[in-house]
Formats: C-alpha cells, structure tokens, sequence
C-alpha cells in the first residue's frame, strides 16, 4: 500500500483535470500553439522544403508533439503547484500528510505526463490526417514518454523555486520559450552555428528531438537517450529534495 | 500530550517566537492568544510541521516535530488559518482525498459521518467555490477530524464569519472533546478564548507573558472593569478587585460609566498596555 501513497495526489489532479477538459478553452490551449505553428511552419512556410530528403511535415510533426508534450508537462504543473503553494495553500496539505516528498513528486510528476501526452494525442492525431509521411515507432513512444515525466519534474521544480506567479511566466520565457524555437524542433540543429551548439546541446529538448525521429537507437541516439534519462532523474531528486526542505 | 521548551523562529530580523516553553496536557483544550503577529499562527505551523524552528524542540505524544515528522503527522488534524479546500473539487472529493493521503480504513462511511457531523451530507456533491464562508470552516473542521487525530489544531477558526456563524463554529469545536482529543485553539478573539479554552497562553511579541485557566487569569488582574470617558474625550479603564473598589471608583462620574466583568483582553492590557487587536 505503501507503494501508491502518491495516488491521491495523482487522482486529485486528474479529478481537476477532467473538470477543465469539459471547458472548450483546455482544450484549444492545448491545441492552439503547436497547430499555428502546424499550419504556419508546415503547411505554409515549409511546403517548399526538404530536410535529410523528407518533406517537411515529416520532419516538423514529431518536433511538434515533443514540443507539444513538453509544454504542457511543464506549465500546467508548473503554474498549478505554484499556485497551489502560494495562494490556494492545497499544497501544504500535501505537505502535512504523512507521505514522502517522493509520493507528492511522483503524483504531481504523473499528472503531468497525462496532461502532456494528452496534448501530444490531439498533435499526433492532426498529423495523421496531413500528407506526410509520419509514424509511431516504439522508440517514439517510450521517448515521448521520457519527455513528459523530464518536463514535468522541472514543472514540480519551478513551482517550488518560483517566489510569485509572475515568476514562473519568467523561468518559462528563459527556459521553455529558446528551447521550443532552438532545440531542432523547425530545423536541425546541424545547421545551427558551431558556436551555439554547446548551448543547444545543453537543453533537454534537444536530445529528445534527436531520438524522437529515429527509428531504432544508434550511438547518437543513444548518447541522448542517455542524457534524457540522467536528466530526468535527476530533475527528480532534486525536486523530491526541494519538497522535503520545504519549510514557511 | 504535547512539550514545547524554548522554541525559537526567527523570519530575517524579526524574532517571530521567542524562547517559548509551555506542556499542553492530553484531552485539554488549549488556546493561544495575542494580537495578530504575536506569534500564535508561526508557533501552530511548526507544530504541524510546516515550519522549522530555529531552536528549541516540540514533542508531540512522544515525537519531536523535526526528528520524527512522519510519526507527528498521523497524530495530528490542521485546520489552517487561510481556508485550503480544493475549491473546483466537491465537499466529498475533498475529504476523499485527503482520507486516502492518512490511507483512512473504510473511507466511505467515514467521511458520511464526518459530513454528516457539520450539517454538509446533503451537500456533499456540490463543488465547494459554492460553498458559504461558514460551510467551507466547517468543511475544513470535518476534514481535519476524518483522521481521528490525537490532537486538532485549529488556527483562527473563525476569523471572518459573523458572530452566529462563529457560535456555530464553536458548538462543532466542542463536540470534538467528546472523544477526549486534546485541541489548539490560535484566537484573537477574546470570547472565542473565554468560551472554549481550559488553559490559554497569552503571547506578545513572540514570547508568552501569561499561562493559566481564564478564570485564574481574569482573577489576577481583579473581578471587574470600570470604564469612562475623561474630560479630554480618552476612555479610561480600571481593573479592581472587589465591586465596592469599581463603585467607589465610578461615583460622581457621569459620562458613560461602565462597571463589567473583567476579561481576557483586560488581562492583555494590564500586562502590555496595549489591545488585542
């Protein structure tokens, strides 16, 4: 029993969650971003471009999912836990129940990765229906997943560090926003300047990009793979540890 | 049931707690007192482990509060000063999840009780941002008592309802000695001190000027208030022993001579010189 003490956590957000789905506006923020950017970049701008000999749909649409999942992991955790903490005081709650800080981490972490792949279904089902030759491999899956729970554990992270919720709209714009346009999510980060990448290669989108396109894992696949896996453990640690530390 | 022996905080410069040492025995209803910043909310919050002391230790039923958390939180229920309901949530959601965070046995029947209890069963499916101010307290309350806690504490519990609201409140929070519990009142309101505490500890700038029975406390400063207004318009008061001591005290005074009971607050004034306010 023990095992599943983040439960209640977990459920809490998926009972809001079902209450927010029912207004259209969830939905068309989820939707909105990556499908402007679906029908700008792919339809519009891209209809005249091919990367590594493919069209550019085939390129720019699992870019979009790994954007997609990686924006809604984050913010709503991010926004919600800040809140929570801040100004609604539900998290204390949390945080006076005889659980570990790992439990609250691991049901916040879970809703997260729900809300992400949510918005992740809605982008890929969209991308079914476009002329391109985009497809699910297994690889594709399990990374998308790792990029749900990596973004949603840096989500519990900025809820905790954030001193107001004006301050979270800033990690986003520092953090979130240059990953979205840098991380090879439009264009390859090949062709990005030498003097860049080191800094491209430090953001975890990046890699998850790198894999996401692959259909079975090479050295550089594997080389990011193992970069997401590290990161998101270690997002984790430090996210349980800021939990347990917490003290008004 | 409850040590707490020189508990220090500090926030930056300001000393919040100040050295403070009081035991609160088991199935006693125990109340804090003082004006708002006396440190009655920061003493509740490192009690229920929200907060880190400084220095000095509390021990709960045999636990400290930093040593053995985990152990504090099963004996306790918090009824914090700012309502924390999920308010997109209903009354039974609320209780439900948090029934499942003290992994509560049989959770259904449990929680029926504990609607049932504040008058909220009938409105158990309804989210709870409908809710009244006074229905949300008493959510509050009954989420808190689900867990069958050792100890309840209840920070400000009825600050911002109306006075029938308020005694409402009070009649819920005296249901809860029935079974023996041993309760935390923080208050700034007086009657509310008067009414429901056997021992109240009276707080000023952090630290604990006073600690006894109301009765024992109205007692040492004297039985009755005389109350007037002077010639500059300043309302003068003075705490006596005896009624004759306030009569002779109010004779040849006209305007607006008031001779009450002594309270609590007249208490706090003898020893600060100032109201609680």
């Amino acid at each position: 029993m023990n095992a599943f003490r983040w439960y209640p956590i977990f459920l809490r957000e998926m009972l809001l969650f079902r209450r927010r789905l029912l207004r259209l506006g969830y939905l068309f923020s989820a939707m909105a971003v990556p499908i402007i950017y679906l029908i700008a970049f792919g339809l519009g701008l891209g209809r005249n471009v091919q990367i590594h000999n493919k069209d550019y749909l085939t390129f720019l649409i699992p870019g979009l999912v790994a954007m997609s999942s990686m924006n809604n992991s984050y913010t709503w955790i991010a926004t919600a836990f800040n809140l929570n903490r801040l100004y609604y005081k539900t998290f204390q709650v949390f945080v006076q129940a005889p659980i570990s800080p790992s439990a609250i981490m691991i049901g916040e972490v879970l809703a997260g990765m729900v809300k992400g792949l949510f918005a992740s279904v809605l982008i890929i089902m969209v991308g079914f229906l476009l002329p391109s030759g985009f497809s699910i491999t297994p690889l594709f899956v399990l990374v998308l997943l790792l990029n749900c729970f990596l973004f949603a554990n840096l989500g519990v992270i900025t809820g905790m560090l954030a001193k107001s919720h004006e301050d979270t709209a800033t990690y986003s714009n520092f953090f979130i926003m240059p990953m979205a346009f840098f991380s090879g999510t439009f264009f390859p980060v090949d062709k990005i300047p030498r003097f860049i990448k080191p800094i491209i290669y430090l953001m975890p989108l990046t890699h998850t990009n790198i894999v996401i396109r692959k259909t079975a894992l090479d050295t550089e696949g594997l080389v990011s793979f193992t970069v997401l896996v590290i990161c998101s453990i270690a997002f984790f640690v430090y996210g349980s540890r800021l939990i347990k530390n917490y003290s008004e | 049931m409850i040590e707490i022996n020189g508990l220090t905080k500090h926030y930056g410069e300001i000393k919040a707690i100040d050295s403070l040492s009081l035991s609160i025995a088991c199935g006693e209803v125990f109340g804090l007192l003082g004006p708002n910043g006396a440190g009655k909310t920061t003493t509740i919050k490192i009690l229920t482990t929200l907060s880190r002391p400084d220095a000095g230790t509390c021990v709960i039923d045999g636990f400290d509060v930093v040593e053995n958390p985990r152990e504090i939180k099963k004996r306790i229920g918090v009824v914090p000063q700012e309502n924390n309901l999920d308010r997109e949530l209903t009354a039974y959601e609320n209780l439900l999840i948090y029934g499942m965070l003290y992994g509560v046995k049989d959770i259904k029947g449990k929680i029926e009780n504990a609607l049932r209890a504040v008058g909220l069963w009938e409105r158990r499916d309804s989210v709870v941002s409908g809710f009244s101010g006074g229905m949300q307290r008493r959510l509050l309350i009954s989420r808190a008592l689900l867990t069958e806690p050792l100890v309840l504490f209840l920070d400000e519990p009825s600050i911002g309802l109306d006075p029938q609201i308020r005694r409402q409140m009070w009649d819920v929070i005296r249901r809860t000695r029935i079974d023996g519990r041993t309760v935390v009142i923080t208050t700034h309101y007086i009657e509310e001190a008067e009414s429901l505490c056997d021992r109240v500890g009276i707080l000023s700038k952090g630290k604990l000027i006073a600690l006894d029975s109301p009765h024992n406390l109205m007692a040492t400063v004297g039985k009755y208030a005389v109350e007037f207004i002077n010639n500059d318009g300043r309302l003068i008061q003075h705490i006596c022993r005896s009624r004759e001591e306030a009569l002779e005290i109010a004779r040849g005074r006209i305007n607006g001579v008031t001779i009450r009971r002594s309270n609590l607050e007249d208490v706090f004034i003898k020893l600060t010189g100032e109201r609680i306010e």
